[in-house]
């Protein structure tokens, strides 16, 4: 096998191809695109956290000069749509009933920002407040208000597990330990908010261009709601500014401009304020976890128990996929024979969540992870050594079916805690302390979760000058998976990696994709690019074979952009060759591959069982903190990031994924989260909900563990995700180490240090 | 509307504008420069800083008039001819540059320090961009960026003025 030192460009550390357009602002993104005639569209939305509708009088607005169109649902389908398919209750444009402060209305389209704003402004909307609830436990109290007419106890849905018998693993355990742990709905805050332009001509094909992660995604759900065949759609994609899975599946307001442009026969662009960013875009779900563990007094884990009770908000989404995701993080994180789980996924009259990068793992991380260093303190057991004992091992197959190829977390755990002088830190002294946190997530998306498979399908092309065209659906959302796909081409191919230019951002021509998430695009994606550059390379051979008269395709090899006979200087260009193949064969150089991994399959939609992902990518943080018990403000001081990748095909770039997950790791520790009184969002802007600046990052040291898995494209696995999931722990456990109280529920502010102090 | 004239990444421009039009929008919508972004309206994001007289300021929250007479630099003024400027070279090299939405405006605020302080300290540097708000990169690898780039390198020390027919804005500018 290959070593990493003898490839040519896996393991380079190369820029970001578009490096060169994004630092001279020539990329253009969304709201850098302007037509012709274009409109511009705002949208009324609901003062109200759970109100009837009973009357919308447009009249004033359409009147008002440069306004060219409003509509309320009467102007649209009617059509109700979610994400996951199951009880869809959303949709475009409401026209019975308001259930969040944000709810939309009614929209406009006008000639300029200024006068749309207007026309909102003069629309009367005439609603009868309702009782609301806002926490899904006092939403599941029998006097509670009902959301919805058919669902009496305001749950929305239940997923439950249950592998081995957690009855006989307590009845085992020495020690138990109950706890419950609570986590915000945290926003995206990508720093591009939300937009598109949507366009009809006058046969009805819509072009719909869009800050999205998955085009394909836009496509078929536009199709559903405007009722109109994928055929006539077309999503394209400009730069984005920023996703983190929270611009993967469509929202209200892209139907709306839909709508819009129907009615004015115009080009509509709607861009989302950041009050909107903050009050409506579906942020990671709120989530209360009641963690029961069994443990021996030698910190065995027999049993684990968790009841989680995720916050639905007012509509449904994504909620019951990521409270599973929740539970089976609980249930695989560390060996533990016998694991039962029950998601309750309650409506309330709030903002209704959505996909955040991490799904639902960064919920029940701070759960097991805070847990685990209360159980290590109780059985008087170092904190690190309770979870090398319990560590997941490559080879495992887990209790829920999980089959583990390749595991890095005993490495992880051992160099991150070495790095940060664990041992010498974690005696308590003073206002500081060290922490340490395990993560498991999928590295490699996960089948069956948005109710289908987890596949790629590509196309690479070779053109006469040799340079290449890669096609995917996958859109790199700025991680730079754009850049590493190239390197693989670059490998196989000996050609430069500037040389392969990636399309990936327009309906028309893309390959029907899930698009970019689950940490998935290395190495669902990366497979399939190494097997469509082999099928290149096999017919480029079959060129070379006749103009180098070599005896067959064995002799023959790739370098330096060039094919040889294997061990003489005889060679011809890869344009030439597939020049050749144009001239002689009558075929030009193009090839499709589709990857589905053979090793995981969605789980038995009953039990659950089954593995679902090809692999896991594994990592541990430590995090050194100072608490302030004046003003209670914690510091972090330095974060050791170890991750298990597997092998990284571009260590510059798998920095850049470490350090970014970091960051938004410790918003969700100390600063993030939305606060609501009434049912409504009172921090909606940047400082009210701050996110991480340059002054507060810590010194963030990564640890690259490379464990060769050996399904991954050259050994590779994601890592977009992990390293946002065991932030927030680690920091939570430094907290601990420093000032000895354990703070259950996040963001650790001020004023929960001091009074908890 | 008002008349205004300024000077833009050294070129000089007259335009008319809405009294309460932003900078912001000027340059975008007006002058069709879309490197500078918009990322929130309220100054907190910093997506969309700008020079204004070498000084960086959030351009969502200056009035387009303000820069009558003025001298304004955008990300787009900081390449010379084909040659990137030392900062666009270090962001690139660096991995400082995810999505790029808030480059433009993290690669200005840069600029501003390192004509002040041509061989920043990484704290002077964190300070320099703590109004620049990035959610992809962990900021770490923008200020290995920013503390690379070597001062004896020439880069852009301030706009000179092209002669235009009206004279110079700094000829005309209206003292504060």
């Amino acid at each position: 096998m290959t070593t990493k030192a003898e490839y040519s460009a896996i393991g380079k550390r190369i820029p970001k191809q578009d490096s060169e357009l994004l630092v001279t602002g020539e990329a253009k993104y969304l709201d850098d695109i302007k037509f012709p005639g274009m409109l511009y569209g705002r949208i009324l939305r609901s003062p109200h956290p759970h109100a009837r509708i009973k009357h919308i009088n447009t009249a004033s607005a359409e009147r008002l000069d440069g306004v060219k169109a409003v509509i309320t649902a009467d102007d649209t389908e009617k059509v109700k749509f979610c994400h996951l398919p199951i009880t869809p209750n959303k949709m475009a444009l409401n026209d019975e009933k308001v259930r969040f402060v944000g709810d939309e209305v009614a929209a406009v389209a006008a000639v300029d920002w200024e006068t749309a704003a207007k026309a909102l402004e003069l629309i009367e909307v005439d609603y009868e407040p309702l009782p609301s609830v806002y926490d899904p436990i006092e939403a599941m109290k029998p006097d509670a208000p009902r959301i919805y007419e058919d669902c009496e106890d305001n749950i929305a849905g239940r997923v439950a597990r249950n592998f081995g018998d957690v009855e006989q693993g307590f009845e085992e355990a020495d020690y138990i330990f109950e706890d419950t742990y609570r986590t915000p709905l945290i926003p995206s805050c990508t720093i591009e908010p939300h937009c598109c332009i949507a366009s009809f001509d006058s046969v009805d094909n819509l072009t719909f261009w869009v800050s999205t992660q998955n085009p394909n995604n836009f496509q078929k759900a536009l199709s559903q709601v405007l009722k109109i065949p994928q055929s006539k759609i077309r999503v394209v994609r400009p730069q984005i500014g920023g996703a983190f899975g929270n611009k993967s599946v469509i929202l209200p307001m892209d139907p709306i401009a839909a709508f819009l442009s129907k009615k004015t026969g115009k080009p509509v662009k709607l861009v989302n304020s950041r009050e909107e960013e903050f009050t409506t875009t579906r942020g990671r779900y709120p989530m209360v976890v009641h963690l029961k563990t069994g443990v021996t007094r030698d910190g065995k884990l027999l049993a684990r128990q968790a009841k989680v009770i995720t916050n639905n908000g007012a509509y449904n989404n994504k909620a019951t996929g990521i409270s599973l995701l929740t539970s089976n993080r609980i249930g695989n994180l560390y060996r533990v024979p016998h694991t039962r789980t029950e998601a309750i996924i309650v409506y309330t009259n709030t903002q209704y969540g959505g996909a955040l990068r991490g799904w639902g793992g960064p919920q029940a991380h701070f759960a097991v992870e805070s847990q685990m260093d209360t159980i290590a303190e109780k059985l008087g057991m170092d904190a690190l050594e309770l979870r090398l004992k319990n560590a997941n091992q490559p080879g495992d197959t887990t209790p829920w079916g999980w089959e583990i190829p390749s595991c890095g977390l005993t490495e992880c755990l051992e160099q991150a805690a070495e790095k940060i002088g664990w041992s010498e830190k974690r005696e308590r002294t003073g206002m500081r302390g060290v922490g340490i946190a395990s993560v498991l997530h999928t590295g490699a998306g996960s089948a069956g979760t948005h109710g289908s498979g987890n596949f790629s399908e590509v196309l690479l092309k070779v053109y006469p000058d040799g340079s290449l065209g890669l096609i995917v659906g996958e859109s790199d959302i700025g991680q730079g998976s754009d850049t590493i796909l190239c390197q693989v081409v670059s490998e196989i191919l000996s050609v430069s990696a500037e040389d392969v230019t990636v399309a990936s951002d327009d309906t028309n021509f893309t390959p029907p994709s899930m698009g970019t998430w689950g940490s998935k695009v290395t190495f669902i994606t990366g497979n399939a690019v190494k097997l469509v550059a082999e099928k290149v390379r096999d017919q480029l051979f079959e060129a070379a074979c006749q103009i180098l008269e070599a005896k067959d395709a064995s002799q023959l090899t790739c370098a330096d952009g060039r094919i040889y006979i294997e061990g003489s200087s005889k060679s011809v260009g890869i344009g030439e060759a597939a020049n050749y193949c144009v001239q002689r064969f009558g075929k030009p150089v193009t090839a499709k591959a589709v990857y589905e991994p053979p090793n995981a399959n969605p789980p038995d939609p009953d039990t659950g069982f089954g593995n679902y992902c090809p692999t896991y990518s594994f990592g541990a943080q430590a995090a050194e903190v100072e608490v302030d018990p004046e003003t209670g403000r914690v510091k972090v001081l330095q974060i050791i990031a170890a991750h298990d990748v597997g092998l990284a095909i571009n260590p510059l770039l798998v920095e850049g994924q470490i350090q970014g997950g970091v960051a938004q790791g410790m918003g969700f520790a100390l600063f993030e989260g939305s606060r609501e009184q009434d049912g409504r969002v009172i921090n909606d802007n940047f400082t009210t909900n701050k996110i991480v600046n340059s002054t507060e990052m810590p010194l963030m040291k990564e640890i690259i563990v490379e464990t060769i898995d050996p399904y991954g494209p050259f050994n590779a696995k994601g890592v977009g995700e992990p390293p946002l999931i065991a932030t927030a722990p680690a920091i939570a456990n430094a907290v601990y180490n420093a000032i000895g109280v354990r703070i259950k529920e996040l963001p650790i502010t001020p004023d929960k240090v001091l009074k908890a102090l | 509307m008002a008349k205004i004239k300024l000077s833009v990444n050294g070129k000089v421009l007259e335009l008319s504008v809405n009294p309460q039009q932003t900078l912001v929008d000027a340059i975008r919508e007006d002058i069709e420069l879309t490197g500078t972004k918009k990322g929130c309206g309220t100054g907190d994001c910093g997506a969309c800083t700008v020079l204004l007289d070498g000084k960086p300021v959030n351009s969502c929250l200056v009035f387009a008039i303000e820069a009558d007479g003025r001298e304004v630099t955008t990300i787009e003024g900081l390449k010379s001819g084909d040659e990137l400027h030392p900062l666009q070279k270090a962001f690139i090299e660096h991995g400082a540059v995810q999505c790029g939405f808030c480059t433009s405006g993290m690669i200005i605020s840069a600029e501003a320090l390192l004509r002040q302080t041509p061989n920043p300290t990484e704290e002077q540097a964190k300070v320099a961009v703590s109004g620049n708000l990035c959610r992809c990169t962990g900021y770490q690898k923008i200020i290995e960026a920013i503390t690379s780039v070597d001062p004896g390198q020439g880069h852009i020390r301030g706009e000179a003025m092209s002669s235009t027919p009206g004279g110079s804005a700094a000829e005309n500018r209206n003292d504060d």
